[in-house]
């Protein structure tokens, strides 16, 4: 049996410790011991990022991170995003936008988004694509979840406007 | 305001109610579904591709820690199949293919099980493999089905023989007498392709317990009643005993059209008395995929010069892999694919499924379609070059007609091609070339027809209308990504019944609650589904309407359903709340519930022209016209996509932004077949392919918008005269690159995926064209046997 060691972090917010086994991933993590299954292990290889999620405001991939390296860090997940049962203008825009078919991908997708936009709240199409260039969508074809990203842009600025 | 059945009802822009939680992350998947205390399971698997067990020993790892069970061949002696029982759990006396199952662990943990999987002692003697079909169709080839004389025929009519698992034929006029024409040119060209994998995000997974003594099934399938027939088959436990549910699945394209790894499962937790979790690694789930399967055609036309195909032959060779499969069934489409679209006066079509020692192949959205589209389609262009006619003019003159005669002697009803092509044409005008895009490459451009079928079959649904006016519909549909049951089946039921969508609960997929299904494939859902659907609507006004009729004196033919309300026509605000009829009709009769079935009646066909074929008729055709626009790079041999055009024969379009997101993913799969997803075999016989990293699916950086029209008012017994829309915009993808490809280079292309190395070799090299010399240029030298009157005619 491996060792368990004690993980502290800021899930959404919230103060959270669990005991982790030593040398599990943030995915196994989230998933086994802090009931967040909102990070989806498509691959549990890096390359399709659906357990894209956000530590200390970068963008990572939980299936690659050490549960150990996080303690102590702020973790943003999807399922942290709708605020008393409201859902995040991004989201909003996916829904609107018939942007998720199966929604397996979808977390990491909206992880990718939130990123980009909290990073350029007015990205060009180019810009998005990047930005999703490392989250796989087997379901959509891209149209959808790249015009969806465009508007919660568009959206976002007309608000602040 | 509407009578019952006004069909426009249905027609609805209604978002995906499953939209939030998914967008949430809070959708709970098989996979998200084991919890604490359930124990986990692994699969140890064959390393040779062909060989003999010696010996397996388990008795170390049962004592290794946390293991709880194995479980061998011998916990499951028996097969199962479609067509053929050829198919067992565990391989026992013989290793049939790279990563066959050999025996399962549970144990506390994965890791666990997977270590314990590790150690079981597996002894083989291995055997020189059966990898290709070519291999497989030699006189001296090893039998992959040493006894397959002895299996089980659960479908009558297909021949056999060693390594051909099923051989369908079609043979209709005389195509001898066609070809030896004078006035005719003869066209001949060779095909190939790859496999598929379908990738999609959530593996094969399920969750087996035992409860209440019987036994509960929790997968991400497509087809919870196959699911339900194979395993209690396998474990020899009555199927009464067997039940599943299916929470939302992470995506299926076909993969999940078959029973796989539930019945291992169900075997731990029976030996166990556990729950226990069983979910592919993408490894797996990689290395077993039931691909869309490999394929080699060969076709000969004989064409007059003004664009009459007086004969075609044709042979198609698929590779079912180790067991037979979908494959077996699937040899029945070439007749609808490949002998379908164009108007033909005589054919002669041999499919034939063959057994190599490669993981068994599976059903992929419109399955072989896609590949019979893409060769016909380029036979058809290089007819159009050797008789001089253009691609588009040549397809006007030759596609079906209203009352055409397909290849299995049906008849065709409507003109939907022709208007259909006239459509495309009108868009690639309004549109415009992209031609000045592609700078300094060459540029090239191919408009595509295809055709496919709605698998229609049983389906079941009860309707309960609530006392409170909401209705509860209850079938065995999956909700697999598609919407259908979010978006088509609540439309269809809310319309039937005048109230609002969001006031239809579906349940989910619950084989205790709702009837018999085939399964959510082949674009039946809507249609199946949603025929029973209706049905089940009218049984329950059936009840409603009398009870309204005596609240409101007036006579049943003069109420309207609409808004929750039953009114008098005419008079609006008149009448009561469908709640207050409901409630009455319940105070009176009891709770209104309906129940609705439905299945395809057939259609006619030829007698005697389809041998093999599980269907002789489609019930429902679909046709697709695809035009593409490529840029091919001469230096590096990259084919850039620079628009893609869709027409789509719809019957009705319930959710048109719906279907607009199933052409534009389902086009964009296609795209990664036509350029860069690429299966192969190693000389272990394992597919070669284990991440997103070695199979390259498309990337957002990698996709155009696809324009498209919808075409409606088609023929269809579908309700309400919708089609399946869900599956067929892939289907001709592929041909379309192909064509626009072969356009750009001149160059003859005969191979999916065009992968840059590939189109380079096409540019630079003068390659003699593609030729198959296992199948033979005699038709006859491709068929088994054929009966006696077609020999002598």
């Amino acid at each position: 049996m491996a060792k368990k060691v004690p993980l502290q972090i800021t899930l959404n917010g919230e103060e959270r410790a669990e005991f982790v086994e030593s040398g599990s991933t943030l995915l196994t993590a989230l998933r086994d011991r802090f009931d967040d299954t909102s990070p989806k292990g498509g691959c549990n290889q890096g390359t399709c990022g659906a357990c894209t999620v956000i530590i200390d405001g970068e963008l990572r991939l939980a299936c690659l991170t050490l549960a150990e390296m996080c303690d102590g860090a702020s973790v943003q997940t999807t399922s942290g995003m709708a605020k008393g049962g409201v859902l995040h203008p991004l989201q909003r825009a996916f829904m609107e936008g018939f942007a998720a078919q199966c929604g397996f991908c979808t977390p990491g997708m909206i992880m990718a988004a939130k990123a980009l936009l909290d990073r350029v709240p007015n990205p060009s199409r180019d810009e998005v694509i990047e930005a999703l260039a490392g989250n796989i969508c087997r379901c959509t074809g891209y149209e959808p979840i790249i015009n969806a990203v465009l508007e919660a842009a568009r959206a976002n600025s007309h608000n602040a406007a | 305001m509407s009578r019952t059945a006004d069909p426009a009802a249905a027609v609805m822009d209604l978002p995906r109610r499953d939209a939030p939680d998914k967008l949430a992350g809070r959708t709970r998947y098989t996979v998200d579904m084991a919890g604490p205390g359930t124990l986990h399971a692994a699969i140890r698997r064959a390393d040779i591709p062909r060989g003999r067990i010696i010996r397996v020993e388990s008795g170390v790892a049962r004592q290794m820690p946390g293991v709880r069970a194995i479980v061998t061949a011998q916990d499951a002696p028996g097969t199962h199949g479609i067509g053929i029982s050829d198919h067992p759990l565990f391989a026992g006396k013989e290793i049939r293919y790279n990563g066959e199952p050999i025996a399962a662990v549970a144990a506390d943990t994965l890791e666990q099980a997977r270590a314990a999987a590790a150690a079981i002692i597996v002894e083989v003697e291995a055997l020189p493999p059966v990898l290709t079909m070519a291999e497989a169709l030699s006189p001296s080839a090893p039998l992959v089905h040493e006894g397959w004389k002895d299996y089980g025929v659960l479908f009558e009519g297909g021949a056999r023989k060693g390594n051909i698992a099923w051989e369908a034929k079609v043979v209709r006029g005389d195509t001898d007498a066609a070809f030896a024409r004078p006035d005719v040119t003869i066209v001949e060209g060779c095909y190939e392709v790859g496999r598929q994998s379908h990738m999609p995000f959530e593996p094969r997974a399920a969750i087996a317990t035992f409860e209440d003594g019987r036994l509960h099934l929790v997968t991400s399938t497509q087809v919870p009643w196959t699911v339900r027939a194979v395993t209690s088959s396998l474990l020899g436990i009555p199927s009464s005993q067997v039940r599943i549910t299916v929470p939302p699945v992470g995506a299926g394209f076909g993969l999940k059209f078959d029973c796989t790894i539930e019945p291992v499962a169900a075997l731990l937790a029976w030996k166990t008395g556990r729950r226990v979790s069983l979910a592919n690694s993408r490894q797996e789930e990689m290395a077993t995929c039931l691909c869309r399967e490999n394929a080699q055609i060969r076709i000969r036309s004989a064409v007059t010069t003004e664009g009459e195909i007086v004969g075609r032959e044709a042979t198609v060779l698929m590779d079912c892999g180790a067991y037979g499969g979908e494959q077996i069934f699937l040899t029945t489409m070439t007749a609808h694919t490949l002998g379908s679209n164009y108007r033909l006066g005589s054919v002669r079509l041999s499919t034939r499924a063959i057994y190599t020692n490669t993981p068994p192949n599976g059903a992929f959205r419109a399955c072989n379609g896609v590949y019979n589209t893409f060769a016909l389609e380029r036979h058809t262009d290089e007819i159009c070059a050797a008789i001089g006619m253009d691609p588009v003019e040549f397809r006007r003159r030759a596609v079906f007609r209203d009352g055409s005669i397909g290849s299995t002697g049906q008849v065709f009803e409507g003109e939907v091609l022709v208007p259909m092509i006239e459509r495309m044409e009108a868009l690639k005008q309004k549109s415009g070339s992209r031609e000045a895009e592609a700078g300094g490459r060459l540029y090239g451009r191919a408009t595509t027809v295809g055709s496919w079928f709605v698998f229609v079959g049983p389906s079941a649904a009860t309707v309960n209308l609530n006392a409170d006016g909401s209705a509860t519909l209850v079938t065995s549909g999956v909700e697999i990504g598609s919407g259908t049951m979010v978006q088509a089946l609540p439309q269809i039921v809310a319309g039937q019944l005048g109230i609002r969508p969001q006031d239809v609960v579906v349940k989910a997929a619950d084989t205790d609650a709702a009837g018999y299904d085939v399964g959510v494939g082949g674009g039946r859902t809507t249609v199946s589904l949603g025929a029973a659907s209706v049905k089940a609507c009218e049984d329950v006004l059936s009840k409603l309407l009398p009870v309204a009729a005596e609240m409101l004196q007036t006579s049943q033919d003069n109420l309207v359903l609409g808004k929750g309300r039953i009114e008098i026509a005419g008079r609006k605000g008149s009448g009561a709340t469908i709640a207050s009829v409901a409630q009455r009709a319940q105070a009176l009769h009891g709770p209104v519930t309906g129940s609705g079935s439905f299945t395809g009646q057939g259609v006619p066909s030829m007698a005697g022209c389809a041998m093999g074929h599980f269907i002789n008729a489609i019930d429902i055709p679909i046709f697709a016209v695809h035009d593409c626009e490529v840029a091919v790079d001469p230096d590096t041999g990259h084919v850039e996509i620079l628009s893609y055009k869709v027409v789509q024969d719809v019957g009705r379009a319930l959710n048109p932004r719906a279907i607009h997101g199933q052409i534009q993913g389902g086009v964009v799969q296609g795209l990664g077949y036509a350029l860069h997803e690429d299966v192969t075999i190693d000389a272990k016989g394992r597919i070669a392919q284990d991440s997103f990293e070695t199979y390259r699916i498309p990337l957002a950086q990698d996709v155009v918008p696809v324009e498209f029209e919808l075409f409606e008012g088609a023929p269809s017994i579908g309700p309400l005269g919708v089609k399946g829309a869900g599956e067929v915009p892939i289907l001709n993808v592929g041909a379309a690159v192909a064509c626009a490809v072969a356009n750009a280079t001149g160059k003859p292309v005969s191979r999916l995926p065009l992968t840059p190395p590939r189109v380079l070799g096409l540019l630079v090299s003068d390659e003699p064209p593609l030729d198959h010399p296992h199948i033979g240029k005699d038709w006859s030298s491709n068929v088994i046997a054929l009966p006696q009157s077609v020999r002598a005619g």
